[in-house]
């Protein structure tokens, strides 16, 4: 099972972008809701050593393009193995969106590093596992490997 | 449209100050009047953030009273980090259009009594809200475009550095400067990681400042000859281009227009440097520098005060300092003080000069362009 991602299309010019906006940024058009298939390309990426209020450091964030264009910020484990136009899953977690396979054990780490009451970091990090385990279980959670060879067809 | 002239430039030290917003504020806007030896019809006065900063709010009223020219009108102005220019060009539209005759414009930023978290969070917020809810912060978005530069191979590493060191070199020659010592290029490769790739000593710093101009319609023989405008999407991810700034580009076509002359005419540059990097795009995108050409003026040292195109004279916001909403004003006191030779220590030979200014991460963009009119 292919996570998909919340996006909007322009009637009028075709633009999709990600998260859905109302309004296409480039021109005061309303916009429709499409989703899109979550994985894509790497555009960029970086890791914070200092980070902002509300996160704690390594923070690493990768803007991500997807099928059809629409490019999302995303968090990740890490980036020491990242390269501009590596191949990844997205995946979204209670509306935040996460680059790469991540294991059970990258999926806890990464919701404590988000600041927020303890209640709900551990309830987000069980979710986070629970949805991890069974999308193993069920599909066999696509790995690296398995991205890199099922390139999609960028939609230009 | 009428011609304006600048009759007055001065500005404070940039850098950790102990005085408070408003004696910033009024210790350059009394030098620019004294200079100027007038009394000003209209006021524009322009500060980043004084509601989360410094808790004030009404802050043209403020400023007007404190400054005891309550029976001015005034307004604030506000384009993120480049307010300082939008400030300039509002001053500029006032005096062009008919509507006054002498503006007095000033701009200032109070940040070193703040936590520098608290700080970054507040200066955060100019960023869009899906690419700030990841925890994207200005350097986190300079490294995103960093990265996308290096990897297209636009500039080195080294590159980077080197503008490090000669926007400190530079700022060791300018008593204005927040950082007036300069820096090796191992020093600066060997800097703390901020956001990989962008080290410390390629990030300009939290400054406190303040600059004032007094622009009037009587001509002075320093005019400002060009000011453009260009804008962009708050959120990168929609930009076409990582690693080019269509704000910068369609400023300075703008400017260039209004000026009637090109590029080939500017004989020293104040560029927006908040990292080290951006100076390198902005030095083409603004048409300085044809695409590709810039790294060998940098490599050449032809971007040093002895160099053929001297940029960042001052230091930059790399070594001058970064006070928001002062900067843009102190990039044009510095072209007022190169261009009538009052620029002690890093003095250029010069009668055009571009300064750039960026607003948030490229969304509000200005170039101005000051002329020395024999």
């Amino acid at each position: 099972m292919m996570e998909t991602v919340a996006a909007s299309r322009c009637p009028d010019c075709g633009w999709v972008v990600a998260p859905p906006a109302r309004i296409c940024p480039r021109h005061p058009v309303e916009m429709t809701p499409v989703e899109l298939s979550g994985y894509g390309s790497v555009l960029s990426y970086t890791t914070l050593t200092v980070a902002p209020e509300g996160f704690k450091p390594p923070l690493h964030i990768a803007v991500v393009e997807l099928p059809g264009g629409a490019r999302i910020f995303c968090h990740g484990r890490e980036t020491r193995h990242l390269r501009i136009g590596r191949r990844v899953a997205v995946e979204q977690v209670d509306g935040i969106f996460y680059f790469a396979s991540l294991g059970i054990a990258d999926r806890v780490s990464l919701f404590w590093k988000r600041r927020g009451a303890a209640p709900d970091r551990t309830r987000d990090a069980l979710k986070s596992a629970v949805k991890g385990f069974f999308s193993a279980y069920k599909n066999g959670a696509a790995t690296p490997n398995q991205e890199e060879k099922n390139p999609i067809e960028k939609q230009k | 449209m009428k011609s304006v002239w600048i009759a007055a430039a001065a500005m404070t030290r940039f850098g950790r100050r102990s005085e408070n917003l408003e004696d910033l504020m009024a210790d350059a806007a009394l030098e620019a009047l004294a200079e100027a030896d007038c009394q000003p019809d209209a006021l524009v006065v322009t500060c980043m953030a004084p509601e989360e900063l410094v808790g004030e709010g009404n802050f043209a009223s403020h400023i007007g009273t404190y400054l005891g020219l309550s029976h001015v009108p005034a307004l604030r102005v506000e384009t993120a980090t480049s307010s300082g220019a939008a400030a300039l060009y509002t001053g500029f539209a006032l005096i062009a259009s008919g509507l006054h005759n002498r503006v007095l414009v000033v701009g200032g930023e109070k940040m070193t009594h703040v936590s520098t978290p608290r700080v970054s969070e507040i200066i955060s917020r100019v960023i869009d809200p899906h690419e700030r809810s990841y925890g994207a912060t200005m350097p986190a978005l300079a490294a995103i475009v960093t990265r996308a530069a290096l990897a297209k191979g636009l500039f080195t590493e080294a590159d980077m550095a080197r503008i490090s060191v000669k926007n400190h070199a530079n700022g060791a020659r300018n008593p204005y400067a927040h950082f007036q010592q300069p820096v090796t290029l191992e020093e600066v490769m060997a800097s703390r990681m901020i956001a990989d790739p962008l080290r410390l000593q390629h990030c300009c710093p939290i400054s406190d400042g303040a600059a004032a101009l007094m622009l009037t319609a009587d001509p002075t023989g320093l005019k400002v000859a060009g000011v453009g405008q260009g804008s962009d999407f708050l959120a990168v991810r929609y930009r076409s281009s990582l690693t080019s700034f269509r704000a910068t580009q369609d400023a300075a076509k703008a400017a260039f227009n209004m000026a009637g002359f090109g590029a080939e005419r500017v004989q020293v540059a104040e560029i927006h440097d908040a990292f080290a990097p951006f100076e390198i795009l902005a030095l083409e995108d603004t048409g300085l520098f044809p695409p590709g050409k810039a790294t060998r003026a940098i490599q050449n040292g032809e971007l040093a005060i002895e160099g053929r195109l001297p940029v960042n004279p001052s230091g930059g916001l790399n070594s001058r300092g970064h006070a928001l909403a002062a900067t843009g004003l102190a990039q044009i006191v510095e072209l007022a003080w190169q261009l009538t030779g009052r620029a002690v220590g890093r003095q250029v030979k010069a009668t055009v000069g571009l300064a750039h200014s960026i607003g948030g991460m490229a969304t509000n963009n200005w170039v101005t362009l000051v002329e020395q009119v024999a």
